[in-house]
C-alpha cells in the first residue's frame, strides 16, 4: 500500500502570550504515516495538537522543523492539495451562496471542466441530501445542513484523501448518522481519510487505525483492536489512561515511533 | 407571559402619561422672547454658528462665478478677498490685490504641476461666458496660467445665452441668505445679475424685498431696489423715492460708524443725480452731483457732468 | 487567473445580494430628486449645484462601499472560518488576496456605473449637452482611484485586528488625503524643521490621490482631459495600487492561520 501522508520529526512552535516564555510548542517530533485506503483516527484532548498537525498538513502553517507530505509532495506546495478534501470544524459557508454555487466556486478551483463539474454538483448534492436545497442561500440552512454542505465541498474534486476535523460535532444523532453513512460509503470507494474526533465511539466503530496524541506528542498508534487488547479495556479507557486521567503514569509499549 | 391587550393597555397608558406631563411642562416652563418667532430650522440646528456657513456659501457662489477655478485656504487669496461676483456687481467697493490669475504660484514640484491638469487653472467669469467658453478660447488649459479673462458664445448655449451661465451661483447665495439674513451684500449680489444677465426683475425685487423684512430699511437693499425700478421698470418717481429713503438712511446709520460706507453713499448719491439730470431737473441734479463730488473717489467724473449740466442752464438762459 | 477570477466572483455576488450598495443608489437618487425639486428663483435651468451635490454623494458612497466591501473580506472569512476550506483548495494565499481585490474591484466599478448613469440622467434632464468624454473620463479616473483605496483596505484588512477599526483608520486616512493630500508641500514650506521635513516626506510618500477627483471639471463644463495626463494617471494609480497590494501578499503570507 502506498503511503498518502507522511509526517516526519514534525515540530511546530508558536509565539507564546504567557509573559517570560518565547514561545510555545504546539507539536513536538511528530512521525506518522497514514496508507492508502485507510481510515486514521486521530486522536488526543483539546490542545493536543491535532488541529496544529493538520493545519500544517494543509499548509495553513509552517513547521518549525520536519517535514510532511501528502501524495510524495510537500505540504507547503499549493499542489498537494490538488488530490485533497478537508471538512472543517464548525465553519459557516458563505451564507449568501447557494450550495451549488458554492460547489461551482471551489469546483473552479480545481479546474474541473464545466460539464464534469455539473454532473459532480448532482451527484454531490444527492449523496449529501441537500438535492432540494440546492437553490437555496446557506444563511437559511441548519446546522445539519451546513455540515453537509461542508462535506460536499470537501467532495467536489473527488479527493483520494479527506481530512475530517470532528465532522459530527455539533450534530444530532441524525446527523451524525448520516455524515457517518456517507464517510462508511468514501471509505467502501477506496478514499484515504484522516478523522479527528471526540466521539471515541464513533471512531472505533469507523477506523482502521488511530493514535492517539498528547502535549504534542504521539502517546499510542495502532488497530483499534490492538490498543483495546494491548490495555485490555475499551477505546474510551485506554484514550483516558495515555492522556493521563485515572491517575496512572500514560503507558508506552514498544515499538511505537515518536 | 400577559396577554397582548395588558400590554397595549400599559403601552397606551404610558404613552398618555408622557404626553399629559409634555403638555404640562410646556405650560409651567419660562417663555423665551425667541419663542414668538418663527420657527427656523437652520437657526434651531445650528445657531449662531450658521453665519460661518453663511459666509461658505457666499465664498462657494463666487466659486462658482469662476467655474470653480478658486483659492483653497492653502492658496493665496489677496485678490480674492472681495467676491468678484459681487464688486462686478457693484453692490461692495473692490479692495482685492496682486494677480488673480496666479494665485496658485509656480509649482512647488513634479505633483503639483501634474496635479494642475485635474482642477481647473483658468480664470474665467461666468457672466463674461464661464468654463464653456473658457476652454474654446484658451485652448487646453493643462497647467498654464493664462491672462485675461474668456469671453465667446458658449458652444452648448448659443449667442443670447451668453452670461446665463451666472444663474449657476444663485443656489449657492439663497443658501447664504437664509443661514444668515442679516448678511446684505447677499441679497444686492442676488439681485443684480438676477435682473442684469437673468431678466428677472421680479424675483430680484420679491428677493429684496425679502431682504428689507429682515433688514428694515437697509440703504444698500433700498439701492438695489431704486435700480431695479429706475433702470427695469423705467418708473423715475418710484426709483427717486426709493434713492431719496436709501440716502436717508445711510444719513441715519452709517455716519455714527468707525468706517462708514462712503462707496455706497457714492452709489446713491450718483445714480439719484443721472436719474434727475435724464428727468431734466438739471438744479437738482447740480446739486446731488455736488454731493456727489465730496464723496467721490475721483472727482473727474462729478465735474464732467457738472460741466454739462451749467453749460446746458447756460444755453437755455441764453435762449430765453 | 482562473483562481483569481473564481475568487472575485464570488464578491461580485456578495455585493449585489448584500443590501448596502441599493441603499446608497437609492440615498442618492432621492437626496439628488428632492435638492433638485426645489424652486429657485423660477429657473429650471439652474444644474450645477445638483451636479455637485450629486458627484458629492457618489463620491461619499464609493468609497463607503470601496472600504466596507474590501476591509471585510479577509476578516469575514477568518470569523467564519471559511479561509480553512478555502486555503485547503490549490490556491495560494497570494492568489485568494488578488481575486478579493479584484472582486472589489469590479464590484466598485459596477456600483460606480449605475451611480454614473443617474449623474448622467440628471444632467442630461437640465443642460442641453452631454459631454460623454468628460463623463468616461470621469468614471475610469474614479475608478481607478478606487483600486487604491481597495488595495489600502486589504493591506489594513491584515493588519488591523478588527474591521471596524480598518474601517474607520481607512476613512480618515483617504478623506485626509483628498482634502489635504495636495496642499500639504505648501503646508510644510511654511513650517519649521523637522516638522517641514515630516510633511514634505509624508507629501511624497502619500497616494496622490487628489489626482483622480476632477469633479470641478464636470461640475463647471470643462473639456475632457488630455490623453497624457489621463493615461499616466490612470497608470499611477496601477503601480500604487500594486505597492499595497504587495505589500498585504506579503502581510497575507507571513501570517500564521488558526
Amino acid at each position: 500500500m502506498a503511503t498518502v501522508i507522511n509526517i516526519s520529526d514534525l515540530r511546530v512552535e508558536y509565539p507564546s502570550r504567557e509573559l517570560g516564555s518565547k514561545t510555545t510548542v504546539a507539536v513536538d517530533g511528530l512521525s506518522l504515516d497514514v496508507q492508502q485506503g485507510q481510515i486514521f483516527g486521530f486522536l488526543g484532548p483539546n490542545g493536543a495538537g491535532k488541529t496544529t498537525t493538520m493545519n500544517v498538513l494543509l499548509g495553513f502553517v509552517e513547521p518549525t522543523a520536519g517535514s510532511a507530505t501528502i501524495f510524495g509532495v510537500n505540504v507547503t506546495d499549493k499542489s498537494a492539495r490538488q488530490r485533497l478534501g478537508y471538512l472543517p470544524e464548525l465553519t459557516y459557508y458563505y451564507k449568501f451562496l447557494t450550495p451549488e454555487e458554492l460547489l461551482r466556486f471551489y469546483g473552479k478551483l480545481f479546474r474541473i471542466p464545466k460539464a464534469l463539474l455539473e454532473k459532480r454538483i448532482d451527484e454531490i448534492l444527492g449523496m449529501v441530501e441537500l438535492q432540494e436545497a440546492r437553490k437555496r442561500q446557506i444563511k437559511t440552512f441548519s446546522k445539519g445542513m451546513q455540515q453537509r454542505a461542508g462535506l460536499a465541498q470537501a467532495l467536489i474534486n473527488d479527493p483520494d484523501l479527506l481530512i475530517l476535523d470532528e465532522p459530527t460535532s455539533g450534530l444530532d444523532p441524525i446527523g451524525r448518522m448520516k455524515v457517518r453513512q456517507i464517510i462508511q460509503r468514501l471509505k467502501n470507494e477506496g478514499k484515504t481519510i484522516l478523522f479527528s474526533s471526540h466521539e471515541l465511539g464513533e471512531v472505533e466503530t469507523i477506523c482502521d487505525r488511530v493514535c492517539i496524541i498528547h502535549r504534542g506528542t504521539l502517546r499510542e498508534m495502532g488497530t483499534v483492536q490492538d490498543l483495546v487488547a494491548r490495555h485490555q479495556c475499551n477505546l474510551e479507557q485506554v484514550f483516558l489512561r495515555v492522556v493521563g486521567y485515572e491517575g496512572a503514569a500514560p503507558h508506552r509499549p514498544e515499538g511505537v515511533t515518536v | 407571559m400577559p396577554p397582548v391587550r395588558t400590554n397595549v393597555l400599559a403601552l397606551g397608558g404610558l404613552v398618555t402619561a408622557a404626553f399629559s406631563l409634555a403638555c404640562a411642562l410646556q405650560v409651567a416652563m419660562p417663555r423665551d422672547e425667541r419663542d414668538n418667532e418663527p420657527f427656523d430650522l437652520m437657526q434651531t440646528l445650528l445657531g449662531d454658528s450658521r453665519r460661518m456657513f453663511a459666509d461658505h456659501f457666499f465664498v462657494k457662489a463666487d466659486a462658482y462665478f469662476h467655474s470653480g477655478f478658486y483659492p483653497t485656504i492653502f492658496d493665496n487669496r489677496e485678490s480674492f478677498e472681495t467676491a468678484h461676483m459681487a464688486s462686478d456687481a457693484g453692490v461692495v467697493e473692490e479692495k482685492n490685490k496682486g494677480d488673480e490669475h496666479s494665485f496658485l504660484g509656480q509649482p512647488l514640484d513634479v505633483f503639483d504641476k501634474f496635479s494642475r491638469n485635474f482642477f481647473p487653472s483658468v480664470h474665467t467669469h461666468m457672466d463674461e461666458g464661464g468654463a464653456d467658453e473658457g476652454h474654446s478660447h484658451a485652448g487646453h488649459d493643462s497647467g498654464e496660467l493664462k491672462e485675461g479673462h474668456f469671453v465667446g458664445d458658449g458652444h452648448d448655449h448659443g449667442h443670447e445665452e451668453v452670461g446665463k451661465g451666472v444663474r449657476e451661483i444663485l443656489p449657492w447665495l439663497k443658501i447664504s441668505a437664509s443661514l444668515d439674513p442679516s448678511r446684505v451684500d447677499t441679497y444686492t449680489t442676488t439681485a443684480y445679475w438676477l435682473r442684469s444677465r437673468l431678466s428677472k426683475s421680479d424675483e430680484a425685487e420679491q428677493f429684496l424685498r425679502e431682504g428689507l423684512r429682515r433688514n428694515p430699511r437697509n440703504p444698500a437693499i433700498l439701492f438695489e431696489l431704486a435700480r431695479i425700478y429706475r433702470e427695469d421698470r423705467k418708473d423715475a418717481a418710484r426709483a427717486r423715492n426709493l434713492f431719496e429713503a436709501g440716502i436717508a438712511s445711510w444719513q441715519k446709520t452709517e455716519p455714527a460708524k468707525k468706517e462708514p460706507n462712503v462707496f455706497l453713499l457714492h452709489q446713491l448719491m450718483s445714480h439719484l443725480a443721472q436719474l434727475e439730470e435724464d428727468a431734466n431737473n438739471d438744479l437738482r441734479a447740480i446739486e446731488l452731483w455736488e454731493k456727489v463730488k465730496q464723496v467721490a473717489p475721483d472727482p473727474a467724473g462729478p465735474d464732467l457732468h457738472l460741466r454739462d449740466l451749467r453749460d446746458k442752464l447756460a444755453q437755455k438762459s441764453g435762449q430765453q | 487567473m482562473n483562481n483569481i477570477l473564481a475568487v472575485s466572483s464570488v464578491v461580485m455576488r456578495e455585493m449585489y445580494r448584500r443590501k448596502d450598495f441599493y441603499v446608497l443608489l437609492i440615498l442618492t437618487v432621492l437626496i439628488t430628486l428632492i435638492l433638485g425639486s426645489v424652486n429657485l428663483f423660477n429657473d429650471s435651468n439652474i444644474v450645477r449645484y445638483l451636479k455637485e451635490i450629486c458627484l458629492l454623494l457618489i463620491w461619499v458612497s464609493s468609497l463607503v462601499i470601496a472600504i466596507t466591501t474590501s476591509a471585510r473580506q479577509i476578516p469575514a472569512e477568518r470569523e467564519s472560518r471559511t479561509i480553512f476550506p478555502l486555503l485547503a483548495k490549490p490556491i495560494s494565499r497570494t492568489e485568494v488576496l488578488l481575486g478579493k481585490f479584484l472582486g472589489c474591484w469590479l464590484a466598485s466599478g459596477v456600483a460606480l456605473v449605475c451611480f454614473y448613469l443617474f449623474f448622467g440622467l440628471i444632467s442630461a434632464a437640465r443642460e442641453s449637452g452631454w459631454p460623454l468624454g468628460s463623463y468616461l473620463q470621469a468614471v475610469t479616473l474614479h475608478w481607478f482611484m478606487l483600486a487604491i483605496v481597495i488595495a489600502i483596505a486589504l493591506l489594513g484588512s491584515l493588519v488591523f485586528a478588527a474591521p471596524s477599526s480598518n474601517n474607520t483608520i481607512c476613512f480618515v486616512v483617504i478623506a485626509g488625503i483628498l482634502l489635504i493630500g495636495r496642499h500639504l508641500h505648501k503646508v510644510a514650506v511654511g513650517m519649521e524643521q523637522p516638522s517641514r521635513g515630516i510633511l514634505t516626506v509624508l507629501y511624497f510618500l502619500l497616494p496622490q490621490l487628489g489626482w483622480f477627483d476632477v469633479r470641478e471639471r464636470i461640475t463647471h463644463n470643462w473639456p475632457p482631459l488630455d490623453a497624457g495626463p489621463f493615461l499616466l494617471a490612470l497608470v499611477y494609480a496601477l503601480v500604487t495600487a500594486s505597492v499595497f497590494l504587495f505589500a498585504a501578499s506579503w502581510v497575507f503570507n507571513r501570517k500564521r492561520l488558526q
